[in-house]
C-alpha cells in the first residue's frame, strides 16, 4: 500500500531555499513544514504554507529594497 | 549612455514630464524608453496632470516647463539649451540631469544664491516667463517674490578694515536698527551727532556676462550703472553677533559678505599671478566671474566633480585677490598637494608658501603668504607644541584675504564654526564635488560659508572632454549556499556584513574583474573596502599591495609612487583614506567590493578618484580612442542587506547622469579553478575564519575626519599598545581603552621584567 501526502513542490535558486530553511528552522517544532529537501533547490513542503511562505519572502525583498521617497 | 541594462530594480524617478508632454503636445518630443510610467499612486498622478496649464503658442522654440510646485524640466535637445541651462543653474537646484531631459528644483535656498548674484526678483521671472512653454503658474511667481523679497537686500562689506552693513534700500536698514543687538553694534561717524542719516555712496552695479537675444532684460538690468547705497558701520567686535541677528531665524535679513579687496590698504599685499600656461577652462572661468562678479570677492560655495580642476579655481581667486591666504585641507596628503598645486599654478615663490602640519611647521617670510593646513590643527582645543602654538597665534592674530575650504562636505559644522570663529576672513571660498552630506548639515553651510555660486554639470563636463566618460556598472554576486545560510541565522547579526562582503562568489567575481583589466586592457586598478578584515584577507589572498588608515605615511608614498609608475604594479587595495584627496592621477578602473551604509557622498568622491583619467598613454591602449575609458565597478551579494545601501548610494550617481549597468553573469560559469575558492572546502574554511573572527575585527575602519561615518554606523574603535609586547613597562604615555574587547593586562610582576630593568624599580 502506498502512503501518500499531499503537498506543494517548490523550486527556487539557491540562497531562497535556503531562506526557506532558515525560516523552517525558526518555527516551532509542530508548525515545522518542510516535508523533504530534495536537493539545494527543490524541496517539497505542506500545503498550508504557500501564502506565508510568499509574504515571507516578499517582506525580505523589500527589506533589500531602496525605494527613492518622491 | 542613458537606458542601457536591466531596470528590473532601478528606483522610480521623477518622470511626469512624459505624462504631461502625453497629455498636452504629443508630436515633437521622443522621450527615450527608459522612463518610468509609474502611475502606481493615484495621488501621485494628480500631482502631474499638468493638462490645465496654458501652452502659449510658439511653444515649441521655448525649452522649459515650469510646474505650480517649484519643478522645472529643462529639454536639453532645445536650441536655447546652453542659456537656459546657465539661468536655470544660478536659479535653482538640480535634481536630476540625465541625457535629454533636466529636472531642477526651485528652493529658498537657490534662490538666495540667484540674489547674491545679483540676479533680481523680477529678472527672474521675466525670464523664466520667456523661457517657458506655459503660462507661468500663479504660484510659482509668489513663490519666488516671497523667498526674495528679504535676500540679498543687505550686505556687510569690509572697506579699509571697517565692517559697513550696506544697503540699497534705507528702510530696511532701519528695520534692522529697531532690532536691539543691531544698534548696540552701530558705530557712528565722527561728524554727524548720531542722528538717524546714513552715508550715502555709489557702488558699481553688476557685470554679467552676456546671454542670448531673449534674456536682454538680463542685461539690462545687469548693466554697470551706478546705484546708490546707503549703509551704516558696526563695531568689528560685534559683527558675529550682528549677522547671526540677521538669520533667517530672526530678522530674516541674510546679509551677503562681499570683500573689496581692490580698495583695502591696510593687508599687506601678496604679489603672485597666475602662471600664462595656467588656461582655465570655461566652467572654471564661469564660476570665477560668478564669484568676482561686481568686482568685489563674495563668499560662497563652488561646486565642480572632482578631477575638474578645483585646485585651479582655488589657486586663481588667491591669485585674483593677491592677500594673504589661508587654505585648508582634510588631511596631510592633501596639504602637500594644495603646497604643489599653488606652485605649480602661480608665481608664488617657495618662501612665501609654508605648510603647517604635524609633520612640517614652516613660516613664510615676508609680510604676506599663503599657508596651507588641516582643518584638525586649526581647530584642535588641546594642547599643543611650542612652536605649534606659535604659529597657531599667527594665524589667529593675522587678518587673512581668503579663507579657502577644500572639500566643505567633509567638515561638520561645529568644526567649521569654530574655524570660521578663530580666524579673521574677509573673504571665504569653499569647494567641494558633493553638496550631499547625511547629517543634514548642508543648509548649515549656507550661512557659515555663503550661498552655491556655481555648480557645474558632470555630463557637460564629460561631453567636453574635461572629465573621464565612465562606465558604472553593478555586478551581482549571488550568495554561496552556506554563506546564506549564516547570514540568515539570528545570532549572526553582528557578522552579517563580513558575511556578504566575503562571500566568495563576489571574490571570484572580482579576481576575475582584475585580471581582465590588467591583463587585456593594461589598465590601472583600485579596489576599495570599507571593512578592514575584507580588505586584509583580499589583498592577502590576491598578492596585491594595500594602503589603510594605519599604514605609514612612508610606505603609502612608495606604494603610490610604485602604482604610478611602475607597470608590475597595476592594481591597489585601498581603504577609506582613499577617499579623500589622496592624488592618483592615472587609475581607471575602481572596484567596489564594500559600501559604507549607503552614503552618496562616498559613493561620488570613489568616482572622483578616477575621473582624472582622460589621456591615457597611447602606448597602453591596444586601439584607438574608445567612447568609454572609466569604469566602475559596485560588487554587491544579492539577496543581503548590501542591496539596499548599494541602491542607496547609486541615486546621486543616477541624479547626475550616469547610468547602472547590472551585470549578473560574473565570473563565466565555465571560470572553474583558476579563480579562488573553486572548491567547496576552500569556501568552508573561508566561512569559518569569517566566523570566528572577534566581533571587533570585522567592523569597519573608523578614520577621525568621517562624521558621515559616525552619523551613519556607530563602530567601536580599539586601542592597544606594542609597548606591552616589548616590555618597556616604563612608558611616557598611556593610551587607555574603554575596556571592551581585548587589553592586553600589562604586568606588573617583577619576575616578568626584562632583565635590563629587573633591579631598577626595586
Amino acid at each position: 500500500m502506498v502512503n501518500a501526502i499531499k503537498g506543494i513542490f517548490i523550486s527556487c535558486d539557491i540562497p531562497m531555499a535556503q531562506f526557506i530553511v532558515n525560516l523552517n528552522n525558526s518555527m516551532p517544532a509542530n508548525e515545522k513544514f518542510i516535508v523533504h529537501m530534495l536537493d539545494s533547490t527543490h524541496m517539497f513542503v505542506q500545503p498550508h504554507v504557500e501564502v506565508m511562505i510568499r509574504s515571507k519572502i516578499s517582506e525580505f525583498r523589500d527589506q533589500n529594497s531602496y525605494e527613492k521617497p518622491q | 549612455m542613458a537606458g542601457e541594462g536591466d531596470r528590473a530594480r532601478a528606483p522610480k524617478r521623477h518622470k511626469s514630464s512624459s505624462k504631461a508632454a502625453a497629455v498636452v503636445e504629443e508630436e515633437e518630443y521622443e522621450y527615450p524608453d527608459d522612463f518610468d510610467e509609474d502611475a502606481r499612486d493615484d495621488n501621485e498622478a494628480k500631482n502631474r496632470d499638468f493638462s490645465k496649464l496654458e501652452l502659449k503658442l510658439d511653444h515649441e522654440n521655448r525649452p522649459l516647463w515650469a510646474c505650480a510646485d517649484g519643478r522645472i524640466f529643462l529639454e536639453t535637445f532645445s536650441p536655447l539649451y546652453k542659456q537656459a541651462y546657465d539661468f536655470l543653474i544660478a536659479i535653482a537646484e538640480p535634481v536630476c540631469r540625465p541625457e535629454s531631459m533636466h529636472e531642477y528644483n526651485l528652493t529658498p535656498h537657490s534662490l538666495y544664491a540667484a540674489v547674491s548674484v545679483g540676479l533680481e526678483t523680477e529678472t527672474i521671472i521675466s525670464v523664466l516667463n520667456k523661457l517657458s512653454k506655459t503660462k507661468l503658474p500663479k504660484e510659482i511667481i509668489d513663490f519666488i517674490h516671497g523667498s526674495t523679497a528679504n535676500y540679498g537686500k543687505v550686505k556687510l562689506v569690509l572697506k579699509k578694515n571697517r565692517y559697513f552693513v550696506e544697503s540699497p534700500f534705507p528702510e530696511v536698514l532701519k528695520t534692522l536698527l529697531s532690532d536691539e543687538v543691531i544698534s548696540k553694534a552701530r558705530l557712528y561717524p565722527e561728524e554727524s551727532h548720531g542722528g538717524e542719516g546714513f552715508t550715502i555712496s555709489k557702488s558699481l552695479g553688476e557685470i554679467e556676462t552676456g546671454h542670448e537675444e531673449l534674456l536682454n532684460r538680463m542685461e539690462l538690468a545687469a548693466a554697470a550703472e551706478d546705484k546708490e547705497t546707503h549703509s551704516f558701520e558696526v563695531d568689528p567686535a560685534q559683527v558675529e553677533n550682528v549677522k547671526q541677528r540677521c538669520l533667517p531665524n530672526a530678522l530674516n535679513f541674510p546679509m551677503l559678505e562681499e570683500y573689496d579687496f581692490r580698495n583695502d590698504n591696510v593687508n599687506p599685499d601678496l604679489d603672485m599671478e597666475l602662471k600664462p600656461q595656467a588656461r582655465p577652462r570655461p566652467y572654471q572661468e564661469k564660476s570665477l566671474s560668478k564669484m568676482f562678479g561686481n568686482g568685489r570677492a563674495r563668499s560662497g560655495i563652488i561646486v565642480l566633480p572632482c578631477g575638474a580642476g578645483k585646485s585651479l579655481v582655488g589657486v586663481s581667486a588667491a591669485c585674483r585677490i593677491k592677500k594673504s591666504c589661508l587654505c585648508l585641507a582634510t588631511n596631510a596628503v592633501s596639504v602637500d598637494q594644495w603646497a604643489f598645486q599653488f606652485k605649480l599654478w602661480s608665481t608664488i615663490r617657495d618662501d612665501q608658501i609654508s605648510r603647517f602640519t604635524s609633520d612640517n611647521k614652516e613660516k613664510f617670510k615676508g609680510m604676506a603668504g599663503v599657508v596651507v593646513t588641516t582643518y584638525n590643527m586649526v581647530a584642535f582645543g588641546g594642547k599643543r607644541s611650542e612652536d605649534s602654538e606659535k604659529i597657531i597665534q599667527e594665524i589667529r592674530n593675522r587678518e587673512w584675504g581668503l579663507l579657502l575650504m577644500d572639500e566643505v562636505h567633509v567638515v561638520p559644522a561645529h568644526m567649521f564654526r569654530k574655524v570660521i570663529s578663530i580666524t579673521k576672513s574677509h573673504c571665504k571660498l569653499g569647494l567641494t564635488a558633493t553638496l550631499v552630506r547625511e547629517d543634514e548639515r548642508i543648509t548649515d553651510l549656507n550661512f557659515l560659508i555663503g550661498p552655491k555660486l556655481y555648480e557645474a554639470n558632470w555630463l557637460d563636463l564629460v561631453k567636453g572632454g574635461f572629465i573621464a566618460n565612465v562606465q558604472c556598472a553593478e555586478v551581482w554576486c549571488p550568495m554561496t549556499k552556506e554563506f546564506f545560510a549564516e547570514y540568515l541565522k539570528k545570532e549572526n547579526s553582528k557578522k552579517k556584513q563580513a558575511l556578504y562582503v566575503m562571500n566568495p562568489t563576489k571574490f571570484r567575481a572580482c579576481e576575475f574583474l582584475i585580471r581582465f583589466h590588467e591583463q587585456q586592457r593594461g589598465d590601472k586598478i583600485i579596489v576599495f573596502a570599507d571593512n578592514l578584515f575584507a580588505l586584509t584577507a583580499y589583498a592577502m589572498k590576491l598578492r596585491k599591495p594595500m594602503i589603510f588608515g594605519a599604514t605609514s605615511h612612508n610606505e603609502r608614498t612608495r606604494i603610490l609612487h610604485a602604482f604610478k609608475n611602475s607597470p608590475d604594479v597595476n592594481t591597489i587595495f585601498l581603504s577609506k583614506v582613499g577617499d579623500n584627496s589622496i592624488d592618483i592621477p592615472e587609475a581607471n578602473v575602481i572596484i567596489q567590493i564594500s559600501s559604507h551604509a549607503g552614503s552618496r557622498r562616498q559613493e561620488a568622491q570613489r568616482l572622483g578618484r578616477i575621473l582624472r583619467a582622460k589621456g591615457k598613454p597611447q602606448d597602453r591602449m591596444a586601439g584607438g580612442k574608445e567612447e568609454y575609458n572609466a569604469f566602475f565597478y559596485s560588487l554587491v551579494s544579492t539577496d543581503t542587506q548590501e542591496m539596499y545601501y548599494s541602491t542607496k548610494r547609486q541615486q546621486f550617481l543616477i541624479d547626475q547622469g550616469y547610468s547602472f549597468k547590472i551585470i549578473t553573469s560574473l565570473p563565466p560559469p565555465d571560470s572553474g579553478p583558476e579563480l579562488g575558492f573553486h572548491s567547496l572546502e576552500e569556501q568552508l574554511d573561508l566561512l569559518s575564519k569569517v566566523l570566528s573572527a572577534g566581533d571587533d575585527m570585522v567592523g569597519l575602519e573608523q578614520l577621525e575626519e568621517d562624521s558621515d561615518g559616525k552619523a551613519l554606523l556607530k563602530a567601536r574603535r580599539l586601542t592597544g599598545s606594542m609597548s606591552a609586547f616589548s616590555g618597556a613597562n616604563g612608558m611616557v604615555y598611556m593610551e587607555y581603552g574603554t575596556g571592551r574587547g581585548k587589553m592586553k593586562a600589562k604586568s606588573k610582576d617583577p619576575a616578568k621584567r626584562h632583565v635590563l630593568f629587573k633591579k631598577r624599580f626595586g
